[in-house]
């Protein structure tokens, strides 16, 4: 009765260990949220504002479209649409084949994760270069980020030596995080002077300016943007914002959210691109404007992907992230995933959560997580067949007070059999980390009955 | 006052000692407690599984139950919240009666209601409180640790009950309000995920020198105890109606 | 590709709902009085160092002594607009459209800031100031030169203090402490691809 994401939690993370390690790691992200939290008073306020900012957004977002995209034209940005994720891949390749490029580095973009840009483009012979040391670390590895905000946080730092030893000629047995980085820091930095175009996602675009925003912490995006002549910026439709009062509020609570930092190390505005330099933006819809269609649904379109939701689950930090199967892992994820992917698995994934609600405590633009996780439980089809026909049977015991009492009283009789486990026991799935409740006795019901009938 | 007793279905039927130290603790604070005899099941597994038509059945079934009562209280905090917070969310389920916003948590009704925290009770041990989630985060019941102002804030009703009590001294874990991990379905469909959750709090409210560890949710505490009693070490769950009714008034 | 975009708008435009502008709440911050020091803290808190402020007929011989130890050889440079806040040798003034790969052995580089803010120790530095924009990111250590006056206590109020022409020139860069990483578990490294440090020398410009 166990769906995929059960069996793929064990397979990342193999052992109480890895689990403990893992976990640790990533509440750690949660306790420096909540510090910075606890360290600005009007964090509240912001919140409801942003939750309106965005809201507003989603609410008028083909105006906003429309002036951004002139904005950004008149400012000199060659403004490209793409329908889905064929669509963002075919104008990336385009654009890089008419300029003979070969070589590409990238920062990190969700949204080219989940369009599946980068084997695009090396299926047809353009090297693609991930910057971001962790993106770098899992591009390495041959393997998908499993966090949106630490791409390589399930790894250890002796994973990490060992794979740099082998691409990157670090020293055998180095694992010290520090020097790890340097030796990445020099084996990217000649990379970035030959590389021929850049590629980013956006964080942020700002309708009234036709602006661009790009939030990084280790400086790669801008370095993958002030060095090659070409940069390709990959923006999914739903992340604007409408001006620059809207975005300092935003960007107060995205770096405290994601990590606690007050704001990310950098925070790049770009309005049109530099003097000799092209900049092209390519707008990826990939099931945004149908999920924009769904009032039930549409406010998860508000992310702007911080991962505080991720931090603090208690489900994704001891599944890690590649159990999704997903380009965005953790509550968000599961709620983008019916929508945005919509096969089988990512029907499954609302369903992958104890409904504790964190989620949606944590979120900066108030998304209610959980409740969108209850919401597409409701019109999942993905319910395994077993547990349908147990809710369907259920129901109607349930419905029938007699009946009820009746299956009681066959549990109470049965108790001992289904305390054991033995194949086919109807309590398997409990029994496999717990033990049943000890023998109850008689009902409350009874005692109630006795307990009137006494003096 | 008069009170109708919301006895949970798996209450009924696997904990009938909470409800009777339920009802002790309420005809202690002056109610007098009605106890309607069909009750069944509120429909939150339902709801939790999507299933929304058997819920909503279960739902009309439950509001008609309870028409009649000034209030209503429940040991159990998720099912109050699926009254109160989801029959909202059901088509077809109207409240014309409001028997939803008279239906509250244990502890919640004595503290807010009838703004009583002295029972009498005596536990003379070191207790964690599990700080069941839909109590938390959808009935109010504590401010939840992502909240920017939890620090400060001012404990809920579940720990001015437990501070009152004679002897009971209170841990802290180092994660005051992580879930358990049984999360209804949760718990038979990722048993594994449930188990490592579970698993994880025992041991937190074990490093902390909990010998017992309270809650406002029978399920909670269920799959906590089946853990430990698996493990063979860890605190053991109580409910917080029966720490209440422990020792007889002064 | 118009196909794409027309597509796209329609759908977007059947799903926007066009509810009311919700009255847009106030303000979040109040608009107080930012003082060098508490720009100072935020700043050391996230790795970079804050001098000052240093009268401006003092600076260029002070402005030495600020930068660390590492920084004291190799080539340096300056953007125009920052060039005479410092001392006239040693010092090689950039023109406004260098090829950028030429920077990549630049050791220390100064601009000017524009705007810091003392929330999070962030500068704003504008295109118009930083024409080179890569040797932001591709000095190993980066030195920013703020009117010790030009502050603001939040980003909020940092965006609205902002001349009107901030976004003219190609870009704005808010700089908040060095280059940072900590994708191997956790640990927080400086330097990770752009400037290993971050100098920020408030100038007294009056008085």
């Amino acid at each position: 009765m166990t769906l995929p994401l059960d069996q793929r939690a064990r397979l990342g993370l193999p052992d109480a260990e890895a689990v403990a390690r893992h976990d640790a790691a990533v509440f750690d992200l949660r306790r420096r949220r909540d510090e910075a939290v606890a360290g600005l008073p009007e964090f509240e306020a912001l919140r409801a504002r942003a939750t309106a900012i965005k809201r507003h957004v989603l609410d008028h977002l083909d105006r906003l479209l429309e002036t951004f995209e002139s904005q950004a034209r008149a400012a000199g940005v060659v403004v490209h649409w793409a329908e889905d994720a064929a669509g963002l891949n075919g104008v990336v390749e385009g654009l890089l084949r008419e300029r003979g490029v070969r070589c590409v580095v990238k920062s990190k973009s969700m949204l080219t994760e989940e369009c599946g840009l980068n084997a695009h483009l090396e299926a047809r012979g353009v090297e693609v270069v991930d910057t971001d040391l962790g993106e770098r670390i899992v591009q390495l590895r041959r393997e998908p980020p499993s966090h949106i905000v630490v791409p390589a946080v399930h790894r250890r730092r002796e994973e990490i030596g060992r794979l740099f030893h082998r691409h990157l000629g670090s020293p055998a047995g180095e694992s010290d995080p520090a020097r790890l980085t340097e030796h990445a820091r020099r084996s990217l930095r000649p990379r970035f002077l030959a590389a021929q175009a850049g590629i980013t996602g956006v964080n942020f675009g700002v309708a009234e300016t036709g602006t661009l925003v790009i939030c990084t912490n280790e400086g790669n995006a801008d370095l993958g943007t002030s060095l090659p002549p070409l940069h390709v910026a990959c923006m999914g439709i739903e992340k604007l914002v409408p001006g620059l009062d809207d975005l300092a509020v935003l960007l107060r609570l995205l770096a405290r959210s994601a990590t606690g930092q007050p704001i990310t190390a950098y925070t790049t505005l770009l309005t049109g691109p530099r003097s000799g330099g092209e900049l092209h933006l390519v707008l990826v819809d990939n099931g945004r404007s149908a999920l924009l269609g769904s009032p039930r649904h549409r406010e998860a379109l508000a992310c702007i992907r911080c991962g505080a939701c991720l931090n603090t689950c208690p489900v994704y930090r001891r599944a890690g992230g590649h159990a999704y199967g997903t380009s965005v892992p953790g509550p968000i994820g599961a709620v983008l995933a019916p929508a945005l992917v919509g096969d089988a698995s990512a029907r499954a994934l609302p369903f992958a959560s104890s409904l504790c609600g964190s989620c949606s405590a944590v979120c900066p633009v108030g998304i209610d997580l959980h409740g969108q996780l209850l919401a597409w439980r409701r019109e999942s089809p993905a319910l395994p067949r077993r547990l349908r026909w147990t809710a369907l049977a259920a129901g109607a015991l349930m419905a029938r007070p007699r009946l009820y009492r009746l299956a009681g009283r066959l549990a109470r009789w049965t108790w001992p059999l289904l305390s054991r486990r033995w194949p086919g026991n109807p309590a398997a799935a409990w029994l496999r980390d717990r033990e049943l409740p000890p023998h109850p006795g008689a009902s409350f019901r009874a005692r109630w009955t006795r307990r009137g009938s006494a003096p | 006052m008069e009170v109708g007793l919301f006895v949970p279905c798996y209450v009924d039927q696997l904990a009938p000692a909470v409800a009777l130290a339920a009802t002790t603790v309420l005809e202690r604070a002056g109610c007098r407690v009605v106890y309607e005899r069909d009750q069944t099941c509120c429909g939150q597994p339902f709801l939790n599984l999507g299933r929304v038509r058997e819920a909503a059945r279960l739902a009309r079934a439950h509001l008609a139950r309870f028409a009649r009562f000034e209030a209503v209280v429940c040991p159990s905090a998720s099912c109050v919240a699926t009254v109160r917070r989801h029959y909202g969310e059901l088509e077809g389920v109207d409240d014309a009666g409001g028997v939803r916003e008279r239906t509250f948590e244990l502890g919640e009704f004595l503290v807010r209601r009838l703004a009583r925290v002295e029972f009498g009770a005596r536990f003379p041990h070191r207790v964690a409180l599990l700080a069941s989630c839909h109590g938390l985060r959808e009935l109010g019941l504590g401010t939840p640790s992502e909240h920017a102002g939890a620090t400060a804030a001012e404990p809920g009703p579940t720990e001015r009950l437990l501070r009152a009590v004679e002897g009971l001294e209170l841990v802290t874990p180092s994660r005051p309000d992580e879930c358990c991990g049984f999360g209804g379905a949760f718990a038979v469909v990722f048993p594994e995920l449930s188990g490592r959750m579970g698993r994880d709090r025992l041991r937190d409210y074990e490093g902390a020198g909990a010998a017992y560890v309270v809650a406002t949710d029978v399920s909670c505490l269920m799959h906590l105890d089946g853990l430990r009693r698996r493990l063979g070490q860890g605190p053991r769950p109580i409910h917080l109606a029966e720490i209440l009714a422990s020792a007889a008034p002064s | 590709m118009s196909g794409a975009r027309e597509r796209i708008l329609a759908r977007v435009r059947h799903g926007a709902s066009r509810r009311a502008v919700p009255p847009n709440p106030p303000a979040s911050s109040p608009t107080v009085a930012a003082s060098f020091a508490d720009f100072a803290d935020a700043l050391a808190a996230v790795g970079g160092t804050a001098h000052g402020p240093l009268p401006l007929s003092t600076l260029p011989g002070l402005v030495e002594g600020a930068l660390p130890v590492a920084a004291r050889s190799g080539r340096r440079v300056v953007e125009a607009t920052a060039a005479a806040w410092l001392p006239t040798g040693g010092w090689e003034v950039l023109d406004s459209n260098v090829d950028p790969c030429s920077l990549a052995d630049v050791r220390v580089a100064a601009v000017r800031g524009t705007l810091g803010v003392a929330e999070n120790g962030a500068v704003a530095v504008l295109g118009r100031d930083a024409p080179n924009r890569a040797v932001l990111f591709l000095a190993e250590h980066l030195v920013l030169l703020l009117e010790a006056g030009s502050l603001a206590t939040d980003l909020e109020a940092a965006f609205r203090s902002l001349p009107p022409d901030a976004l003219h020139a190609h870009h704005l860069t808010w700089i908040s402490g060095p280059s940072k990483t900590a994708d191997i578990e956790q640990v927080l490294v400086m330097g990770a691809h752009g400037p290993r440090t971050l100098q920020v020398i408030g100038v007294e410009t009056e008085g």
